[in-house]
């Protein structure tokens, strides 16, 4: 099972990265002689309503939404942390207000702070990165919290006091190497969670701007015609699935692997 | 709450969009778009305004909209039924179906429906929401014309948004319910009950489903967010008048008080929510009643 995650999870983000050698036509380019046709050996995923290649906009969908996830997972994890080892390492009243701040954001819906992050910043790539490493990094923050907060009176975290460590020194020669495991498998768990609200956010016309094919806005563009031209919704919905359930279920084998208690 | 009111009001002010501007186009006279700056106050400074909006919150107001120029209030009134009304439905479609799947993955463990169950709940977490209901509204609606497609009305209107709505919470409590009672089925009293030579069923009812309840509900409470996330996405595809709609036109176009009204009240609504489940732990957990009363 692991070996068959672990062959798909390569294969889609190998699909993604090789998406110019292997797609057959050029994803913007406008072909009025072939509108919405339907899977053909031509078009396997058939055509949509500009007649563009839906097969080769779906292979360059991927490379916008795995490197936003990626990417917003990646600022999560570095804010994530930051937050976590200063909380958990200053304790007392410092720790006290910041996680406050973190529970508040985690209260938040966060698909609508997503969005009103979006909507600061005018739409596209970077700011979807924005939006979702802005909520993203309070679940890491905690986790890290309570990971120090575990390892601050264990005794080498001690010893290195009392040999005269200044605090910085602790935390980032000794404590931080302790978390990069945790926020690693953490960030496993998070990241199909992140293609997700890539894609909601691109559905929402907050994403990549067109002509740009994303998954989100190829299923919103293509909605009015879904029933004489499903193909065009069912692919790019399929592939953000299809996606997104590779990472969860790598998330999983790593839960299960590292114990770890993630909740969502 | 005070903190929530000046971190969206902030939030929403610094947004470089001109609510003026885009009220009246950008070729507006620039005397027209100077008198609609002052009616709105928006030349003011931002901590003035701040105080402005506290006070009309203490009224109980969240404002008028740049736009419709009707109360914020009053909007919110007539579309927080129907959001709620949504969440209900499916909120009746994910609990029980999402704790049966649980347990009866959980009972038959190892077997082919524990792992067709699993699987499909891993692929219903994977699924964009507003995906899944366009294709259950080409589906039933559109192939098999069961069902109205879009819009609001009686109950036939309410089976599609509140079915998407449903799925991902479904998969989740199923998940949930699932690894709860597989965590509990090894503990201590459960085998002291199995052993005294109580019935399967038994001790199935009541030392494990009892003690599964407090984890379960928990994810149900926790997981209202994610229903007025969903709410979002569902209501704009299915053309449902609720607040996930009404904030997501606010939001496009910048109209304020529509954006802190609903913030206000999604916050609003998920910390009395929590509270409800922090209540429902006093009655089901008497650990938790314990330890409050030495407080």
């Amino acid at each position: 099972m692991t070996k068959f995650i672990g062959i798909m999870l390569l294969s889609v983000i190998l699909v993604s990265v090789l998406a110019p050698l292997l797609s057959p036509y050029d994803p913007e380019e406008i072909n009025l002689d072939e509108l919405r046709r339907p899977p053909s050996l031509r078009h396997p995923f058939g055509t949509d309503n500009k007649g563009r290649d839906v097969l080769s906009r779906v292979l360059y969908g991927g490379r916008i939404s795995l490197s936003v996830a990626g990417i917003a997972a990646t600022l999560s994890l570095g804010i994530g942390l930051l937050v976590g080892l200063a909380s958990g390492y200053a304790g007392e009243k410092i720790d006290t207000v910041i996680m406050v701040f973190v529970d508040f954001i985690l209260a938040f819906p966060s698909l609508l702070l997503a969005i009103g992050v979006s909507v600061i910043l005018p739409p596209g790539v970077y700011t979807v990165m924005i939006a979702i490493a802005s909520v993203g990094w309070a679940s890491f923050a905690r986790l890290v919290r309570g990971h120090v907060l575990s390892l601050r009176s264990m005794p080498f975290i001690e010893a290195a006091r009392a040999i005269g460590c200044s605090p910085q020194r602790i935390l980032l020669v000794h404590l931080l190497p302790q978390c990069v495991p945790l926020v690693i498998v953490m960030m496993g768990v998070r990241i199909g969670g992140y293609i997700l609200t890539e894609a909601a956010l691109s559905f929402l016309g907050l994403g990549a701007q067109p002509p740009t094919p994303t998954w989100g806005s190829m299923i919103s563009a293509n909605r009015v015609f879904v029933v004489s031209a499903p193909w065009m919704v069912i692919f790019p919905g399929l592939a953000i699935t299809a996606t997104s359930l590779c990472f969860n279920m790598l998330g999983d084998i790593l839960r299960d692997k590292y114990g770890l208690k993630i909740s969502g | 709450m005070l903190g929530i009111t000046a971190l969206t009001f902030t939030l929403t002010k610094a947004l470089p969009g001109d609510p003026a501007l885009s009220l009246v186009g950008e070729r507006a006279r620039p005397e027209v778009i100077e008198s609609i700056r002052k009616e709105l106050n928006a030349d003011e400074n931002v901590l003035i305004q701040y105080v402005g909006y506290v006070k009309l919150l203490m009224k109980g107001e969240f404002g008028r909209s740049y736009y419709t120029n009707r109360k914020v209030v009053d909007d919110l009134i007539i579309k927080f039924p129907n959001t709620f009304l949504l969440a209900v439905g499916a909120m009746m479609i994910a609990v029980p179906t999402g704790i049966l799947l649980g347990f009866l993955s959980a009972l038959r463990r190892g077997t082919l429906l524990d792992r067709s169950i699993s699987c499909l709940s891993v692929v219903g977490l994977s699924m964009p929401v507003f995906w899944a209901g366009i294709l259950i509204m080409l589906m039933l609606s559109l192939k098999l014309r069961l069902l109205p497609p879009a819009g609001m009305g009686d109950f036939r209107f309410l089976i599609m948004p509140s079915l998407t709505l449903s799925l991902p919470a479904l998969a989740t409590l199923t998940r949930i319910s699932r690894t709860t009672l597989i965590d509990l089925f090894p503990m201590p009293y459960v085998r002291t009950a199995r052993a005294m030579g109580i019935g399967e069923k038994r001790v199935n009812a009541i030392h494990v489903f009892k003690n599964a309840l407090l984890p379960i509900v928990t994810v149900i409470g926790l997981d209202f967010g994610s229903y007025l996330n969903g709410a979002v996405l569902t209501e704009t595809i299915f053309g449902w008048d609720g607040i996930g709609r009404y904030a997501m036109e606010g939001i496009m176009k910048r109209d304020y008080p529509v954006i802190m009204g609903c913030i206000l009240v999604g916050t609003t609504l998920y910390v009395l929510i929590n509270l409800v489940v922090d209540i429902t732990y006093h009655y089901l957990d008497p650990r938790v009643r314990l330890h409050s009363g030495n407080d």
